[in-house]
């Protein structure tokens, strides 16, 4: 029986790899997950950690973070060719968070994150091949999570 | 298939607004379980795939900071009927894909 189980489990794992509709362009950044400091996670993802500041990125997101776990954010990137939008929480232990890759015209993502502690939101926007950052700091309570 | 993703689209004046919620744990690997300590291994949404009338849109990268049940939005021209397909990738290889129709 638990022969059955581990092999199905495989065949469940071979099967999901190959249904997965590949795209060709890019691959899991692996480099910029695993980095410890924000500036780290900045050079693995973009090659440069010095990303000047727009206002024109619209960083919507509580003041205070109920549950840190569930972080509510949402992203305007305010730039007309926006190819990229990456999400960084400055304060956890592996800060890169995500990386949504735009290949229409769009400007807006939202997504949850979890928040080890207070800390800065940092989202970094590529627009007609320029970088371009903002953050929002989080206040986060007592009952953290651990990321 | 398609089981652990809940999609819905609506277009407004050409404007198609996504909203998602995927039901996975996305164990970062450092909870620990109480009574032994022992910690629950990594288990977590690497990749997600989003196309509009099977051409990609968007491509996704995600570490272990995204929350438990993930929550996905995003906005995208269209229009009504449009096929909007979502799926995902973990780090145990697992995947599975949903699509929706436009409102």
């Amino acid at each position: 029986m638990k022969r059955r189980t581990l092999l199905q489990a495989g065949i469940q794992v071979s099967l999901g790899a190959i249904l997965f509709p590949r795209a060709a362009i890019g691959a899991y950044p692996s480099g910029a997950f695993l980095a410890k400091e924000l500036p780290q996670a900045l050079r693995e993802a973009f090659g440069s950690a010095d990303i000047g500041d727009s206002d024109k990125i619209e960083i919507e997101a509580p003041l205070i973070a109920r549950d840190p776990g569930m972080v509510p954010v949402r992203i305007r990137s305010g730039f007309a060719n926006t190819e990229s939008i990456a999400i960084v929480v400055a304060s956890n232990e592996s800060p890169f968070t995500a990386h949504f890759r735009l290949y229409e015209s769009q400007d807006f993502v939202s997504t949850r994150v979890r928040m080890a502690a207070t800390g800065d939101l940092v989202v970094i926007v590529k627009a007609d091949g320029v970088l371009h950052a903002n953050r929002r700091p989080v206040r986060v309570g007592r009952n953290s999570c651990e990321v | 298939m398609g089981a652990s993703i809940k999609i819905r689209a609506h277009e407004i004046d050409g404007q198609v607004t996504v909203k998602s919620v995927i039901n996975h744990p996305m164990e970062t690997g450092e909870r620990k379980i109480r009574k032994t300590g022992r910690k629950i291994p990594p288990h977590y949404i690497r990749e997600i795939i989003v196309s509009r009338n099977r051409r990609i849109v968007m491509e996704a990268f995600w570490g272990k900071s995204i929350s438990r049940n993930p929550y996905l939005s995003f906005q995208i021209a269209g229009r009504k009927g449009d096929a909007i397909t979502i799926s995902w990738l973990d780090n145990r290889g697992n995947s599975d894909t949903a699509t929706t129709q436009v409102r």
